[in-house]
């Protein structure tokens, strides 16, 4: 149960990336007061599923979703650069920071 | 450009700070600077996607603030010094900079 709480929480945060970037686009609040929502939404489950698991690998997995996640969202659906250079890049980042949470 | 990824630093800084507010604070004076430091960390990120991809906004803010946080839990938090995690912290620093490099190319490509 945990899990999927977990899953859910990575989830709304790559949703908050995604209204970030359509707040933009759009230029409209009601993307504005999406992005609050799916942000606080993803705080909530994440301290619901750090209950039960381990808080580093709770932090690795929601991170590894959530901004995985919204970089692909920002490629599809925004037109951001699919560089490999900068998936590589990203990639770099995400590795490390999922490291340095599990250690 | 530049004043834009100065800005994801800062959210990062501030970022870190709530960070340790969340894990230490005890008192109110504490946890309203917590409080203050994620609407500050968060306002200064949201705002570096306007002129930023927000893929690379959002993985910088949430790459950086780990590595600043283990670095301040290393540093004031006396948690033992390792290797692996500075190793991390490295490759983390390069990915940030590389990406930098990179979106700067893009700019100048569709400007």
């Amino acid at each position: 149960m945990a899990w999927i709480v977990l899953v859910l929480a990575g989830l709304c945060e790559m949703l908050g990336v995604f209204m970030m970037g359509r707040m933009y686009q759009k230029r409209n609040v009601q993307s504005f007061i999406y992005m609050v929502a799916a942000f606080s939404m993803s705080f909530g489950l994440l301290a619901i599923a750090m209950k039960t698991l381990p808080m580093g690998t709770a932090y690795a997995i929601w991170t590894g979703i959530g901004a995985a996640g919204g970089a692909i969202l920002g490629m599809i659906a925004f037109g951001e650069s699919k560089d490999w250079r900068r998936i590589v890049f990203i990639t770099m980042i995400l590795g490390a920071t999922i490291g340095l949470k599990l250690m | 450009m530049n004043l834009t990824w100065l800005q994801v630093i800062i959210a990062a800084v501030f970022e870190v700070g709530w960070v340790i507010g969340l894990k230490h604070a005890s008192t109110p004076l504490e946890w309203t600077a917590t409080v203050i430091c994620i609407i500050v960390s968060f306002y200064l990120m949201i705002q570096a996607g306007s002129k930023l991809p927000v893929g690379t906004v959002y993985a910088v803010f949430v790459g950086l603030g780990t590595a600043g946080t283990v670095t301040a839990d290393m540093l004031i938090f006396g948690e033992p010094v390792q290797l692996g995690k500075l190793l991390l912290i490295a490759i983390l620093l390069a990915g940030v900079i590389g990406l930098k490099l990179v979106t700067g190319d893009d700019k100048e490509e569709h400007a």
